[in-house]
């Protein structure tokens, strides 16, 4: 039954008019970006260049679009279940989720990616006897990322959940539901509502964050653009700069989506005496 | 139908319950009556378990609901609860609200809950506000689909914990009204309220409660008129003013 009402929420929220509208918007940007970079880089430079330098930013962007992809959602999760623990009756439970709110909060995302990117990859040598570096930065990547992001879900959705009475809480459980009913059915649907706005928020630093995953050597957009071009190329400063241009203006892109997708879901599970405060 | 015997409640060192003994008959209604802070309030949340007692025996047709074998949500089911503040999901319209109860616990299938929950909100005078949210409604509004959500359940007694004080006075009738016609029907009912016009038409029973004890036992009239007690007396003569 929640998964039949999150199906009708997607179904209500991507209309075809909708998704038509928001896909002409990006597309039309996009496309206006690439002209211009491409104008500039072929008043520089000859076409040739530019035809090698965007298969390397294409593979870049599909990257990033992995790894916001799979650490969006599940670090979603696992915030949930933190956040959960953190309003839970049980210290212990409270107590797990404040260390590991506090611990990941608090980790440098630089040093969390570097730190999971060892482990990952000392672990699946030893263990798998698997030598593929790619895989490993990819796979630490997402570990680092989810770990980093959901610790600030987490909190979110603890305010949230904050947010609702107790007294609905009551309510529910003086009907004879569970507890954990009443928090599937009454305080979590009220939660994420006013939660979403600081959510859009989180999931666009995400998507900028994957960008410190160059140092691991991930594929993704600034290690494509940052290093994997230039390397090829061996390009003077100008060209560089244009890229890194174009890198930019793919980050704004990719949250531009996110957000108007999160502005959406926010719109239409809109409900009277429920809106979030605008940020 | 429910028999209280001894019920103690501490909160830290406060004794907010000092050993209550009640007992109310099939189709009673009873009205509980005493200063803020008496624990009339926790009376009722320990009924219905919300609050759990530290000693006594609740007996709700024979057996002892407060016994730890007992699941909660059972007794629940079987003793519905008006809240002062309402309590309505917000997130929910007036039909939602009262059909979440019978798909969750009683397991109705989508359309016979609607058709229950749609009955229950005529019954309470609300069948043109099903799809209202209840920030779009008034306060006795909003109470009677509070009563409608817990009679959806289909209760053996129903408890109401001041269900009229956060009201607008202009609000007050309808809600009362819909309770004395509740009573009539033959529910089992205890109301906390200080409603003196309601307890005197519609309980058979007024209790005062003064400092977690059960001071005086009796009708409307006698209480309000005889009060046999200085500390009823002086409550009587507070709120009859």
């Amino acid at each position: 039954m929640w998964l039949a009402s999150a199906a009708r929420l997607v179904r209500r929220t991507f209309t075809a008019g909708r998704i038509l509208r928001i896909g002409t918007a990006l597309a039309a940007t996009e496309a206006a970006f690439i002209v211009l970079v491409w104008i500039g880089l072929a008043g520089y430079y000859n076409l040739r260049y530019a035809e090698t330098i965007l298969p390397f930013l294409l593979a870049g962007l599909r990257g990033t679009a992995l790894f916001v992809v799979v650490a969006i959602p599940l670090g979603f999760s696992l915030g949930l279940l933190m956040g959960w623990a953190r309003v839970s009756r049980s210290w212990y439970m409270r107590a797990i989720g404040s260390v590991y709110v506090e611990f990941f909060r608090g980790i440098a995302p630089l040093a969390l990616i570097v730190f999971s990117s060892i482990i990952i990859s000392a672990l699946v040598q030893r263990v798998f006897y698997v030598e593929d570096p790619a895989a490993y930065a990819i796979a630490a990547g997402l570990i680092a990322l989810s770990l980093h992001s959901s610790a600030y879900q987490a909190e979110i959705l603890r305010a949230g959940i904050l947010s609702v009475p107790t007294g609905q809480v009551e309510a529910a459980e003086a009907i004879g539901l569970t507890r954990g009913r009443a928090m599937v059915r009454v305080t979590l649907p009220q939660a994420f509502r006013v939660s979403l706005p600081a959510l859009g928020n989180e999931f666009a630093s995400v998507i900028k964050d994957t960008s410190l995953l160059s140092v691991i050597s991930a594929l993704e957009l600034s290690y494509a653009g940052g290093v994997r071009v230039p390397s090829a190329l061996q390009l003077d400063f100008n060209l560089v700069f244009l890229i890194w241009i174009e890198v930019a203006l793919l980050y704004l892109v990719l949250t531009f989506a996110v957000t108007r997708t999160v502005r959406l879901v926010e719109n239409v599970s809109k409900v009277p005496g429920l809106e979030a405060a605008e940020l | 139908m429910i028999t209280v015997r001894g019920l103690h409640k501490w909160f830290g060192d406060l004794h907010v319950l000092d050993g209550v003994d009640l007992q109310i008959a099939q189709r009673q209604a009873l009205c509980v009556i005493g200063p803020s802070g008496s624990g009339k309030s926790t009376l009722l949340r320990c009924i219905n378990l919300l609050v759990r007692p530290d000693a006594g025996d609740i007996l709700l047709e024979g057996v002892r609901i407060n016994s730890p074998e007992i699941r909660p949500e059972w007794v629940r089911q079987r003793i519905g609860m008006v809240f002062q503040q309402f309590n309505l999901f917000t997130h929910l319209t007036a039909l939602k609200n009262v059909m979440l109860g019978l798909t969750q616990v009683k397991k109705m299938d989508r359309s016979a809950a609607e058709t229950k929950a749609k009955w229950e909100l005529d019954r309470v005078g609300l069948g043109d506000k099903v799809h209202a949210y209840p920030a779009q409604l008034s306060g006795g509004q909003q109470q009677r689909v509070a009563i409608a959500r817990a009679l959806a359940m289909d209760p053996k007694v129903m408890l109401f914990d001041e269900p009229t004080s956060a009201l607008d006075p202009e609000f007050i009738r309808e809600v009362l009204d819909v309770m004395a016609r509740l009573a009539e029907e033959g529910m089992t009912m205890i109301v906390v309220s200080h409603e003196m016009g309601f307890a005197r038409e519609v309980a058979d029973e007024l209790v005062f409660l003064d400092k977690g004890r059960i001071l005086e036992t009796g009708t409307p009239e006698e209480i309000f008129e005889r009060p046999g007690h200085e500390r009823t007396k002086a409550f009587v003569s507070k709120i009859l003013r």
